[in-house]
């Protein structure tokens, strides 16, 4: 093996937690290869979020024919649009299947920055009420971790990426080491007030705890309220590994970037039962490739990471690397959303909004957290805000002429939703295996995806539906609208578990500190290695788990038991 | 000023310090336009003729620019064209020659050719259509891109509406778009509109 292809560490993936991956690792001194296998970002070339509609073709509305064509499933995510459907796959070189009637959406974007470039930013800190729930409950296996282990490590990533929120005390929300939170609007203010009144404090409206600088911070400018981040951000004000952790990587002078790398699989030598390095596919030219390190971090996110470790069998471990446990591929889990409700809300009709705040309202769990709800056991978050309605409005109205222009040039009435993102059981049931009969673009075998909601998922759908119709009635909404869509699991593109962390390696894959039980040079710190779901978005936690496995898995280099 | 510097100031903050309205102009330098269209290739002259007509219409020129001056047939001529499916071109189109049969039945000549009252009058009957079949069609779904309406009317109303305020005269004439505010106010004050909301 040449000396070019060996390093002292290789990270899969460089999106949000392959990108904190090569920072951690470069910056305690090792020489590290971050694999990607999408095409290279040029910011400067590539981010569009200051091309107005009118310079677009289809004027926002996207290509149609092209999206049906190339994008069937990527086209369905609200980001995958006329300016950023480049940041998304395609369809047809990246097949996977599913049981008739039990569809999977999986969203997914190749190329430096991977997913990090298009993310929500919402960002949370998870709680006991989270770590403690499995074991509380005697769901799935217990976290390895609780709230104190993992804090400091929230404090370490917060600092650097730059999290804007309110503080408010919750235990079931902790709070982040914050900068400036954006401001809620009249009518979200409004909102926050009269609810504060109905429900006894109980339900709390705060603004979305957002990865988007609110102030300058660490050479990076705050945000303008130019307002479409998924279309990517010149200032760098929304954190992303583009924007932020692989500069920081690159600048140790120890990173290698290396596009257009699918990982096929991870090297493992039978001699020291660790493992060895890893096989790539170059997409470019097709031909395999093997790179070599002394330790292998997995950050190519949930159902790749899972997909590369059944791809990796060997006659130690026939079932995928690391699989002694029989848990590899399975407890996939993804937030049940698309419950909630609209409605208008009179009043503030002299106010309107100046900026496009790229962030909603926040309304953190209040089910299961004082009492015990009847119907179904963890719970839901709100997220959505209030803005007055555009234009488009006057496609419904009946009017029109000069009198029906003007009217249409100033904004419309305050419309206000709330929509739910809650907690999904992990269930051994919900597994995906390897297809080795369908091979993506690159002949790599695909993953066959078995996942369906469960009773207690679709009751909190119920749930969020009945409950903030409840709260819009309550602070006076008119046309208030409850919704329940059926959408299927993937579709929060907040996809979980299939490589759980624990405390047995019976049942689990991953020790507390992400490392595999059965080859301990190996490191899943994605979303994968979830035990629970919470009700909270993920990636803040999967910043700090992968933060913190790289410092253990330095210190463990140091002293030689790696 | 040339792009890549535009760019490496826009990097550094600094030139988000610039007016808006001379920062756009700026922006604007720095991404080519899209070509133009050129002749329609679905509406037939009748068909563009009438569109035009209904679109101006629905979005006159007042002290802004109207639907004509911003092109919105030959948006709705694109679409037609390359978006569309096969069923909602026909439906479109159907539409279009319905419209005709009304005028003929109730004023006894083609849509163009009716007077600017008699046209009001049709549009208004097309109006009461609309509501009658949207009625009871679920609520408004959160979400950028608004499902799409499959009466004629409404396909209409959202081309003609989409072409007009995505356009460089309605975002930043009509509406004031300002591409790079630079802050975000929650609770800024309206100004003075004497407006009444329509129906």
């Amino acid at each position: 093996m040449s000396d070019e292809n060996t390093f002292d560490a290789i990270v899969v993936g460089s999106g949000i937690t392959g990108g904190w991956a090569a920072k951690e690792l470069t910056e305690k001194g090792l020489k590290t290869l971050v694999l990607e296998a999408g095409r290279n970002i040029a910011p400067e070339e590539d981010y569009v979020e200051h091309v107005p509609e009118w310079e677009m073709k289809f004027r926002g509305m996207g290509d149609r024919q092209k999206l049906a064509e190339e994008q069937p499933i990527q086209s369905t995510c609200y980001a995958c649009d006329e300016w950023s459907s480049k940041f998304f796959i395609k369809d047809k070189e990246h097949p996977y299947s599913n049981d008739p009637g039990k569809p999977f959406r999986w969203i997914r974007g190749r190329q430096v920055g991977g997913r990090s470039i298009t993310w929500g930013r919402q960002s949370y800190r998870w709680s006991d009420l989270d770590f403690e729930a499995n074991l509380r409950e005697g769901i799935a296996t217990d976290w390895p971790i609780r709230y104190a282990d993992i804090a400091p490590w929230y404090d370490y990533v917060e600092e650097f990426a730059g999290i804007s929120g309110e503080a408010l005390g919750l235990p079931q929300l902790p709070d982040s080491k914050f900068l400036p939170p954006m401001e809620l609007n009249c009518t979200e203010r409004f909102v926050r007030s009269e609810l504060a009144k109905h429900f006894e404090g109980e339900r709390v409206l705060t603004i979305g705890r957002a990865a988007i600088l609110t102030q300058e911070h660490l050479g990076r400018a705050a945000c303008h309220y130019c307002g479409p981040c998924e279309r990517g951000c010149i200032t760098r004000s929304y954190f992303s590994s583009l924007n932020a952790t692989l500069p920081a990587a690159e600048k140790t002078g120890r990173m290698t970037l290396r596009p257009y790398s699918a990982a096929h699989s991870v090297i493992f030598d039978r001699a020291t039962r660790k493992a060895a390095g890893v096989r790539v596919i170059d997409t470019q030219t097709k031909a395999a490739l093997e790179f070599r390190a002394k330790v292998v971090f997995l950050c190519a996110s949930t159902l790749e990471s899972a997909r590369i470790l059944l791809n990796s069998a060997t006659p130690e471990f026939p079932n995928g690397l690391a699989n002694s446990s029989g848990e590899l591929g399975h407890n996939l889990m993804d937030h049940i959303t698309a419950g909630g409700a609209t409605a208008l809300i009179p009043g503030n009709e002299d106010k309107l909004e100046l900026g496009r705040r790229p962030n909603g309202i926040y309304m953190p769990r209040f089910r299961n957290v004082k009492s015990k709800h009847k119907d179904f056991v963890r719970g839901y978050g709100f997220q959505g805000g209030a803005h007055r309605e555009g234009w488009n409005r006057g496609i419904v109205q009946t009017g029109f002429g000069a009198d029906f222009k003007k009217a249409l040039s100033r904004p419309g009435p305050w419309h206000f939703l709330f929509g739910g993102f809650g907690e999904c059981l992990p269930n051994h049931n919900n597994y995906v295996e390897l297809d080795k009969e369908k091979v993506d673009a690159w002949g790599i075998p695909t993953l066959r995806i078995h996942c369906a909601w469960g009773e207690n998922e679709l009751a909190l759908r119920k749930d969020m539906a009945t409950s903030a119709a409840e709260m819009l009635e309550a602070v006076g909404g008119k046309d208030v609208v409850p919704f329940q869509r059926q959408d299927p699991p993937g579709f929060a593109i907040h996809e979980m578990g299939t490589v759980r962390m624990g405390r047995d390696p019976k049942t689990s894959v991953l020790n507390t500190f992400n490392q595999a039980h059965d080859v301990k040079n190996l490191f899943v710190t994605d979303g994968a290695a979830m035990v629970s779901s919470s009700c909270v978005n993920p990636s803040l936690t999967y910043m700090a788990l992968t933060a913190r496995a790289c410092d253990y898995a330095v210190r463990q280099m140091k002293k030689g038991d790696l | 000023m040339h792009r890549r510097e535009v760019l490496r100031l826009l990097a550094t903050g600094s030139l988000l310090q610039l007016a808006p309205a001379k920062l756009l102009a700026v922006l604007r330098e720095t991404r080519g336009l899209l070509e133009s269209q050129t002749s329609p290739r679905t509406l037939n002259a009748h068909q563009y003729a009438t569109a035009k007509a209904m679109a101006e219409l629905i979005l006159p020129r007042t002290d802004t620019p109207g639907a004509t001056e911003i092109g919105v047939v030959d948006f709705i001529d694109l679409i037609l064209t390359e978006w569309y499916d096969q069923a909602d071109r026909a439906r479109f189109l159907a539409g279009l020659t319905d419209l005709d049969s009304r005028t003929h039945a109730r004023f006894g000549s083609d849509f163009l050719d009716c007077s600017s009252t008699q046209q009001a009058d049709t549009l208004t009957e097309l109006g009461e259509k609309m509501r009658d079949e949207t009625k009871g069609s679920g609520p408004r779904l959160p979400g950028r891109r608004a499902a799409r309406p499959t009466s004629f009317y409404a396909m209409f109303r959202h081309l003609t509406l989409t072409a007009y305020y995505t356009s460089e005269a309605g975002s930043t004439e009509e509406l004031h778009f300002e591409m790079i505010p630079g802050q975000y106010q929650g609770c800024a004050a309206e100004p003075t509109n004497d407006a009444p909301e329509p129906k």
